[in-house]
């Protein structure tokens, strides 16, 4: 029994449940499985595009905000944003860098160029610039990072800025362990963690390297150590910078180990394990959310629920073959279903209705209905069930789940107080 | 190889583990939790040999890396998708051992026998068991390693205390309740059975113990399912003859998994008889959680200065219930109860015995025998019997079950 059930793992509700615990509230955090934060590229993205490339995600959200009243970032607000941004990089020590007014323009895995807002410290020297000279550096045996690809694409694209860099492949072979020839990034990353095996690779790449170049490589370098990328820089005598993967991503486990290692530290009770398949309301208030726990099903009551559930990717959402969109364990309603087609043939041109679909939330985060007033008194929702938003267009996920999730645990502790 | 040959594999559960593959989204999550192919290239992970290979088996199977999979459960536990890995891992091995299945495997998983056998004859066991050059011509006959741990015999099994015990004090005010105590708790930890009624009989049950056989998890994880089937069976006859609709409490964290969920999703035993002991089983520390927070336990419990490490087993993560130890003995004052946060200590079950798998275990438990070596090297805490043993042999810190830590606070030792 806690005074807080948050439900969900991923960023917004690791986020929310560090923040009520922070403020010495009893929260239990409940979830099937390990969330998503894991499979994204351990940066936070608070604004990318709307739709030209922004340079200053906070000051574009507020305008936003404005123009589109449906936007979650209209019911979130720059300055709960800014909250979450200073929150998460106090929260994370020396894991995360960066600052709201200012994106970070880095390269990715296919050689295109990404706008984010907070990066972690090991990937600030891929920052590009004009005239930057590049050595992007693929493993043989990782097969997910191609440094030809990747070098041959930053090269001939033009930067945001106007400038250009040069960037040549390099490619070493270190095993990661003896005896495999197709090893994972996470096994690479298990092997930097070792000074010895950083030893042995700066040996077999210091030969390859020139002089003036900085040092582009897969996120690999080290899961636990969070010095390791800086111990090859110094041993290399270059600066070095790393280029996430797609999944197994080495620099989103960093971030969720640690959100969730701290959440336990705070006194978080995390249930693992089974969906949760039903809540218990009484005269409109939320009782109890019930897990299908082993056995038999896992009632968990509280004063106050936080909604962090995700989208259709978690199945928080569903879409059934009538095409009827439903939110799958309070059966919410949802804003975004009225407009069209949801779902339109043509892959490549405008967005997909489909995918701003997700609750209404006012500017405490309680769930509201059509008409605006709260669904249920005591439920809040974070992150990506709130619609109103294309988010993996606008690369404006993470800010959304920061500052819904910070804004649902202010409003708690306000309530309860 | 036609299914003819493989009696007692064609499970109703393989169909059901098999339609969940349509959820994998290829995420790797399960990849980055796995404990064995973090310490072996052997193994090629969950995701390869499960929801990966599976598409392309029909009847036999394509990747006899499975074989190192160990069955601890990590990848169901954290898949996001509900996609029942360990399952379909468990049964595809199963499949592929069905036609050459090693003497050992066969033996190993006959828990009843080796407590039956050893108990009699406890110090000869117990010697023989430390006993290097037996424990070589083991190895290399049975293929049970020489350094792996072994249960520890007892003079008296828990069943003969029970019956010769005087009657307990206390009287039974609250109802009654069954008690399940596992082969491992009624010829091996035999204190921790004893322990278990003991804080059921002081906070007023009357506990039930009925005669009671092996739930069989020990031949499913070798793959034995038909064998495996009838035990768990045959327990459920024994422990639904000793009353209808009594709740029925195990201080075996695994064998209470296996009675919840396990038999059910990987062996497809659909049965009536299962399902009622399923729903009714309650592990100890998940049990006085209950009555926690029903505001029903008392919690008058003495001082206890100490900090000490916290296991806690996958077969008892799996449940999904999260740690109830840890909750219940966070209410003793004075005691600080440190989580391991490791992922497995590498016995599951069986598989750290084997001496082609001893290393691998070992590997996948050495950062929670360092975590329990640093916090306390006098006592650590776990659920259950294998993974104590494994953490014990390994680590060299005395290992106990939580319940013991809540019958000391009681003032009952």
């Amino acid at each position: 029994m806690s005074r807080v059930i948050v439900i969900g793992a991923g960023l917004s509700g690791l986020v929310a449940a560090n923040r009520l615990a922070g403020k010495g509230v009893d929260v239990t955090l409940l979830t099937k499985g390990i969330g998503g934060l894991q499979l994204g590229q351990g940066s936070i993205d608070v604004l990318g595009y709307a739709p030209d490339r922004v340079t200053n995600p906070v000051l574009t959200l507020s305008a936003i905000a404005s123009a589109r009243p449906a936007h979650p970032y209209a019911a979130i607000g720059a300055e709960a944003v800014h909250t979450g941004i200073e929150y998460l990089k106090a929260l994370l020590g020396d894991l995360l860098v960066g600052d709201a007014e200012a994106n970070y323009q880095l390269p990715t895995a296919v050689g295109a160029i990404r706008p984010t807002c907070l990066v972690q410290p090991s990937m600030v020297a891929g920052n590009v610039t004009d005239g930057a000279r590049f050595a992007i550096v693929g493993l043989r045996r990782l097969k997910d990072f191609h440094p030809k690809l990747v070098a041959e694409n930053l090269s001939r694209t033009p930067l945001p800025d106007g400038g250009r860099l040069d960037a040549r492949p390099v490619m070493v072979d270190v095993p990661a362990r003896d005896g495999e020839v197709d090893s994972s990034g996470l096994t690479y990353a298990r092997a930097f963690d070792d000074p010895a095996f950083r030893d042995r690779f700066a040996a077999a790449l210091k030969p390859q390297l020139n002089e003036g170049e900085t040092v582009g490589l897969p996120a690999v370098l080290g899961l636990k150590d969070r010095g390791a990328w800086k111990d090859l820089s110094e041993k290399l005598g270059h600066p070095v910078f790393e280029i996430p993967l797609p999944p197994p991503s080495v620099p989103g486990m960093r971030l969720n180990e640690a959100l969730t290692a701290l959440a336990k530290a705070a006194g978080v009770r995390v249930v693992n394990g089974t969906r949760a398949v039903s809540a218990r309301v009484e005269d409109g208030v939320v009782k109890g959310v019930t897990m299908a726990t082993a056995g038999a099903p896992r009632e968990f009551t509280g004063e106050a629920f936080v909604l962090a559930t995700g989208g259709f990717e978690s199945g928080a959402l569903a879409m059934d073959s009538y095409g009827s969109v439903t939110e799958t364990l309070f059966g919410l309603p949802l804003q975004g279903l009225d407009d069209g087609p949801l779902v339109h043939g043509d892959y490549w041109s405008a967005e997909q209705p489909l995918f701003s679909v997700g609750v209404r939330v006012g500017k405490d985060m309680r769930v509201l209905d059509a008409a605006g007033a709260a669904v249920h008194p005591n439920l809040f929702a974070a992150g990506g069930i709130i619609g109103g938003s294309s988010r993996w267009a606008e690369k404006s996920g993470d800010g959304i789940a920061l500052g819904s999730a910070v804004r649902a645990a202010d409003s708690i502790v306000e309530e309860l107080a | 190889m036609s299914d003819e040959t493989k009696p007692g594999l064609e499970f109703a559960g393989h169909e059901f583990a098999r339609a969940s593959l349509d959820a994998c989204v290829k995420c790797t999550i399960c990849e980055t939790q796995c404990p064995v192919a973090a310490v072996t290239p052997l193994f090629s992970g969950p995701k390869f040999v499960g929801p990966q290979a599976e598409r392309y088996r029909n009847g036999d199977s394509v990747d006899h890396s499975l074989d190192y999979c160990s069955s601890c459960g990590t990848c169901t536990l954290v898949c996001p998708q509900g996609v029942q890995i360990a399952e379909l891992n468990s049964q595809a091995r199963a499949v592929m051992k069905a036609d050459h299945m090693p003497l050992r495997d066969r033996l190993i998983g006959q828990t009843t026998l080796m407590g039956t056998m050893m108990t009699p004859v406890a110090p000869i066991a117990r010697a023989a068991l430390h006993n290097k050059p037996i424990r070589t011509i083991m190895e290399k006959v049975v293929g049970v390693h020489r350094d792996a741990p072994m249960p520890p015999p007892q003079g008296q099994t828990f069943a003969s205390w029970w019956a010769k015990r005087p009657k307990p004090a206390t009287a039974a005010t609250r109802g009654t309740l069954v008690f399940f105590h596992g082969c491992a708790g009624g010829y091996f930890e035999v204190e921790t059975s004893k322990k278990s009624v003991e804080v059921l009989e002081h906070l007023g049950y009357e506990v039930i113990v009925p005669k009671q056989g092996c739930c069989g998890l020990a031949q499913q994880s070798n793959g034995l399912f038909e064998q495996a089937s009838a035990s768990v069976l045959k327990l459920c006859d024994d422990l639904r003859a000793a009353g209808k609709d009594l709740t029925i409490i195990s201080s075996s964290g695994s064998c209470t998994g296996m009675l919840k969920h396990e038999a059910h999703e990987i062996m497809g035993v659909d049965d009536e008889r299962l399902k009622d002991v399923g729903t009714r089983i309650r592990d100890i520390m998940e049990f006085l959680l209950d009555l926690h927070e029903a505001g029903e336990l008392p919690t008058d419990f003495a001082t206890i200065e100490m900090t000490v490490p916290y296991h806690a087993p996958c077969q008892l993560k799996s449940q999904g219930m999260g740690m109830p130890a840890v909750e219940v003995l966070g209410l003793i004052p004075g005691l600080t109860v440190v989580e391991s946060g490791a992922v497995c200590c590498g016995i599951a079950g069986t598989y750290g015995l084997k001496k082609e798998k001893y290393e691998i275990a070992q590997a996948v438990g050495k950062p929670l025998f360092e975590m329990v070596k640093k916090t306390n090297p006098n006592l650590a805490l776990c659920d259950t019997e294998t993974c104590r043993w494994q953490i014990e042999q390994s680590s060299g810190v005395k290992t106990e079950h939580p319940i013991w830590m809540v019958h000391r606070a009681y003032g009952l030792s």
